[in-house]
């Protein structure tokens, strides 16, 4: 229990994916301009890569390290990934249009979020039993949310601010997100106890 | 406290879209979103003129719904569309935290009971598919309350885009 409980905490704080590992990186500046987007984003991004994760171990572990097909690994993820991301996106719109409506546009661009290959990857290289990889999975797009939502507050704020000419637009967006990074190095420290 | 004070403080908060009116059925206009990116060019991304499966063209008609029209659109016009924001919040958590909560809910009992790999994956798949009938239920029931239908603001002016940046 223990070993799951740090493994999430270790995912989600102290190795974010965004801020740590510097994946995502795209979609952190894109999608940040509005507190509404991201946490669509997000949580689209929390489901995807959770099912993903999960898909990827069983596609690692009954398929290709039992043929030794270990070198089609990168290839095979990407289209695991986008076949959870049209899986999900047809569901969606079965279970709900208006939902459809309202949230399918995040899911397109999930797939080609560089995160959700990196945590998969991460999941193969961690050697984790299925329920250790799904949580781990789980937790680092917790991680990735989390920034987002933390990131869109403060250049909501921005907006508002008298931000000098030369900083305006991203260069303060970039000044921001170094402090954010900082800041979460904060909680490295928790691996050391 | 007067009643333009009291209307700011309680009016729910909306969250803008943009849309466009692709046709005319009588009270009703059919409106295509324009999709929000993060480059900033959500008025011209749908209309590259590709179209197939998997098209940013395809997947704009695919998501085509009708309002009624107050405001006397015709076809071509851009409009601003408005729901709620609590309402995208509870249509966020049910439609990916349920089935999240089912999956690993089913995936913890099935390691804690059995702590065999191919149990958990068969309880995951079990919960998920869980989840999503759950999710359905709690989509159907804020549909039904009409939480989810947009609203149709008004006319875009010229140069508004989607981004607030």
């Amino acid at each position: 229990m223990q070993e799951y409980v740090l493994l999430m905490v270790g995912a989600a704080l102290v190795n974010n994916v965004i801020l740590a590992r510097f994946l995502g990186l795209c979609s952190f500046m894109g999608v940040t301009t509005r507190l509404d987007t991201a946490i669509g984003m997000g949580l689209a991004t929390t489901f995807v890569i959770t099912v993903s994760s999960m898909l990827n171990w069983g596609v690692q572990e009954y398929l290709l390290d039992p043929y030794g097909l270990g070198y089609l690994r990168t290839v095979v993820f990407i289209l695991v990934i986008a076949a959870a991301v049209q899986f999900t996106e047809m569901t969606v719109r079965k279970v709900s249009p208006p939902l459809f409506q309202m949230l399918g546009i995040y899911l397109p661009l999930i797939t080609t979020n560089c995160a959700v290959l990196g945590v998969a990857l991460l999941v193969v290289e961690g050697r984790m039993d299925l329920f250790g990889a799904t949580l781990f999975g789980f937790a680092s797009s917790v991680g990735y949310s989390l920034v987002m939502v933390i990131f869109a507050g403060l250049r909501e704020r921005l907006a508002l601010a008298e931000v000098p000419r030369l900083f305006a637009g991203p260069p303060i967006g970039f000044i921001v997100a170094s402090l954010l990074a900082l800041a979460f190095m904060g909680f490295s420290g928790i691996s050391a106890h | 406290m007067s009643a333009e004070t009291d209307d700011l403080v309680l009016a729910p908060a909306l969250v803008e879209g943009m849309a466009r009116v692709v046709r005319r059925d009588g009270e009703r206009v059919w409106l295509e979103p324009e999709p929000r990116s993060g480059c900033g060019t959500c008025a011209s991304a749908g209309v590259c003129g590709a179209k197939g499966i998997g098209t940013t063209a395809n997947r704009l008609e695919a998501r085509r719904f009708p309002l009624h029209d107050h405001l006397g659109l015709t076809v071509g016009e851009r409009v601003v569309v408005g729901v709620p924001e609590n309402a995208l919040l509870k249509a966020t958590g049910a439609l990916y935290a349920i089935p999240l909560a089912g999956t690993l809910g089913a995936g913890a009992v099935a390691q804690w009971a059995a702590g065999s790999d191919g149990v958990t994956l068969a309880a995951m798949i079990a919960g998920l598919a869980l989840g999503m009938l759950a999710a359905r239920l709690g989509a159907g029931r804020l549909g039904a309350r009409g939480d989810l239908a947009p609203r149709l603001l008004r006319r875009a002016g010229p140069g508004e885009t989607c981004e607030r940046d």
